[in-house]
């Protein structure tokens, strides 16, 4: 029997209204895992960015989740869910039956019995991720994972907004700085 | 002499608690000096759709933000125990823990210029990318600050 899709279009619209209403990336971020997670009935949700250097994934925001579980440690991008190109959507259906978290006690502890893990990119290049937990074994349909997507996708647009919105306002700072004597 | 107000916005980090440990051994033996602790959580959003099912949905989904809420006051309460426990009377030490108004630095900001805090203690995570998005808090509180003495522990 085919997985019954949970996003519609009145998901969809509150997504976006959180997007393109927000004046920052951190409120942004902060509310769009407040809706997905009450949207979805799920336990919590985290929007990563990630850091190249490091190759770690930074908390942005999370929602549902523990300050336990936010602070359980560095989650590595090779590591975290171990997939070989980290550019997929990654579905642990049920986390007691996986070996492929970098936490798994940290996960039941909380409980966490699903997760589904989806890249944030940005020309092609990930940038960081949107993950959602369920404390229920999760058969997601494709077309909510389809659908998910999408909203990473968007999230990785808006993350690109507010980098070039708060470099402009540096520039913008740092130009209002300078007296008119010296222009 | 009047005493010195502290301000220490605190969010759980590991940076937030290294935070917490330099207002100890800095200010654990100074009586003139009051800590305020100050966290703020981002409220849901308020959204007007046609159908407000959805919104009636995820509201009664939400009952765990109210959980949420209670932990990070819980936590919040524990960090002015911590003082306590290091040498702090009780009445030296106080805390503020409400929804945020605008943005966290503006936030502490205005928190500082309507209670009259001397002292700001900030922490700053130097490898932190995540501010290239949601702009340096520390970086925006010490601009918009005269007269304020800011810390920032790294």
């Amino acid at each position: 029997m085919a997985v019954q899709s949970k996003i519609d279009l009145e998901i969809f619209q509150l997504v976006f209204e959180v997007i393109t209403k927000s004046e920052n990336a951190d409120t942004m971020a902060n509310q769009l895992t407040q809706v997905l997670v009450g949207a979805l009935g799920i336990k919590g949700a985290t929007i990563f960015v990630l850091n190249p250097e490091l190759e770690e994934l930074e908390i942005l925001a999370s929602s549902g989740l523990s300050i336990n579980y936010v602070n359980k440690g560095p989650v590595l991008v090779d590591k975290s869910i171990k997939l070989s190109s980290n550019r997929e959507p990654v579905i642990i259906s049920d986390v007691t039956t996986s070996d492929r978290l970098q936490y798994p006690d940290k996960a039941k502890e909380e409980d966490i019995r699903a997760i589904v893990s989806l890249p944030i990119t940005l020309h092609g290049k990930i940038v960081g991720a949107l993950r959602l937990y369920r404390s229920q074994v999760w058969d997601i349909s494709e077309q909510d994972v389809e659908h998910l997507q999408v909203v990473a996708q968007n999230i990785g647009v808006a993350l690109m907004y507010f980098r070039l919105a708060n470099a402009v306002l540096s520039v913008k700072e740092t130009v209002n700085e300078v007296h008119s004597v010296w222009l | 002499m009047d005493k010195q107000k502290v301000l220490v916005p605190y969010n759980f980090t590991n940076y937030d608690e290294k935070a917490l440990d330099f207002v100890i051994r800095r200010f654990a033996e100074d009586k003139g000096v009051e800590v305020t602790f100050f966290n703020a959580y981002t409220p849901v959003p308020k959204i007007e759709l046609r159908n407000s099912l959805i919104m009636e949905k995820i509201s009664s989904n939400l009952a765990y933000l109210q959980q949420k809420i209670h932990e990070h006051e819980t936590g919040i309460k524990q960090a002015r125990e911590k003082l306590i426990q290091k040498g702090f009377s009780s009445n030296r030490v106080h805390y503020i823990f409400r929804a945020l108004n605008k943005d966290v630095a503006q936030d502490i900001v205005d928190l500082v210029l309507d209670n009259g805090f001397d002292i700001v203690i900030l922490n700053r995570n130097p490898g932190k990318i995540t501010r290239f998005f949601t702009g340096s808090v520390s970086n925006k509180v010490m601009k918009s600050l005269k007269q304020v003495d800011v810390y920032v522990v790294t």
